[in-house]
């Protein structure tokens, strides 16, 4: 009986030591907020948003203890300023170049997000759950937040597209101990 | 805290005088499941069903299943608030409890189980831990009514989501041996 009384809490201990580490962690909502407006056009050399995530205070209080990526928004208002529809696309380069062709972003970059379809001279505001299922390249981004946490995105599309972005940010929920 | 424990135990000892039998019951609960250290979550409810065998004289197993509605969170990014849909969460597990007689109980427990987050762009599983303390009254015979307080840890790579859950619950001995 003796033996039996002490096994829970002996159990609770043990599960609570075991647990200690884990435990002493929460979720913290990261966010970068892109130029806005942001004015993308085809062309020679494409605009790409230099993210650098050590400007952030929440990553820099928490990338030393990053356990986890959680979660990864790209949100924001997307038009399209062109007459024919749009397939949208984000693409991310790990090496943070800037005004690269998108025969360079597609060489030196991973697709990142999209499709997203745009008709034609509207706008898609998309917002944090829409933009979550339409992630495709969440390793690359994940290892970048997990690294240095610096990296370039390009926001293209098919053809001779012409974009506005508004209110856009990209946001990552870390998992991190305390 | 020195104290909070003291009570703990002298509530334990004083109502492990008449151990129960062996026993099969069933029963629901429900109540509140608040997100401990979660920026991407917000409080919702739980609800679920447990299943209480008493094996042997003074320990109990539970296993049991329960889903919870996590609520939302709004984010402000450079003026721009975005919202994020709380996960439904679904956890099957096992409980142990030291099983005291009487119409007055007070008990610890710890568990284990598996638990699945979803939510658009998002379905993960975890590990689940956890941990607590309950109040049990047994007003006639075969029923007994639970309050609980639980810490629910769901663990993976180091890291964890947590919630406290307040919950109240009804079972029924369906079988039971003298």
């Amino acid at each position: 009986m003796r033996t039996l009384r002490t096994t829970v809490p002996v159990l609770a201990l043990a599960a609570l030591a075991a647990a200690g580490c884990f435990l002493i962690s929460g979720q913290f909502v990261v966010h970068y907020a892109f130029p806005t407006p942001l004015s993308l056009v085809a062309g020679g050399t494409l605009t790409g948003v230099d993210v650098d995530l050590n400007t952030v205070s929440e990553y820099n209080d928490h990338k030393e203890k990053l356990k986890r990526i959680e979660d990864l928004a790209l949100v924001g208002d997307f038009r399209n300023n062109t007459g024919a529809a749009a397939s949208i696309e984000a693409w991310i380069v790990p090496g943070a170049a800037l005004n690269l062709s998108l025969a360079q972003v597609q060489a030196q970059g991973v697709r990142l997000w999209g499709p997203l379809s745009a008709g034609a001279n509207s706008t898609v505001s998309v917002n944090w759950d829409q933009s979550s299922t339409l992630f495709v390249g969440r390793q690359t981004l994940i290892d970048e937040i997990k690294g240095d946490g610096r990296f370039s995105v390009y926001v293209v599309a098919n053809g001779a597209f012409n974009l506005t972005l508004t209110n856009a940010a990209l946001i990552v929920v870390v998992g991190a101990t305390n | 805290m020195r104290k909070f424990l003291l009570i703990v135990l002298a509530a334990t000892t004083i109502s492990t005088g008449a151990a129960q039998a062996a026993s099969v019951g069933i029963g629901p609960f429900g109540g509140a499941s608040i997100p401990i250290v979660q920026d991407d979550q917000g409080n919702g409810s739980v609800f679920g069903i447990r299943a209480p065998v008493q094996i042997v004289p003074l320990l109990r197993v539970e296993p049991f299943w329960s889903t919870s509605a996590l609520g939302d969170k709004t984010v402000d990014v450079g003026g721009t608030s975005f919202t994020r849909a709380g996960s439904d969460v679904k956890t099957f597990g096992l409980n142990a409890m030291l099983s005291l007689g009487g119409p007055v109980t007070f008990y610890p427990f710890v568990g284990i189980g598996t638990v699945k987050f979803d939510r658009g762009g998002q379905d993960e599983s975890f590990t689940s831990y956890h941990m607590g303390l309950g109040l049990g009254l047994s007003p006639i015979p075969k029923l007994s009514v639970d309050l609980r307080a639980e810490l629910q840890a769901a663990a993976k790579d180091g890291a964890s989501r947590k919630m406290g859950n307040i919950t109240l619950g009804a079972s029924y001995s369906v079988f039971s041996m003298p």
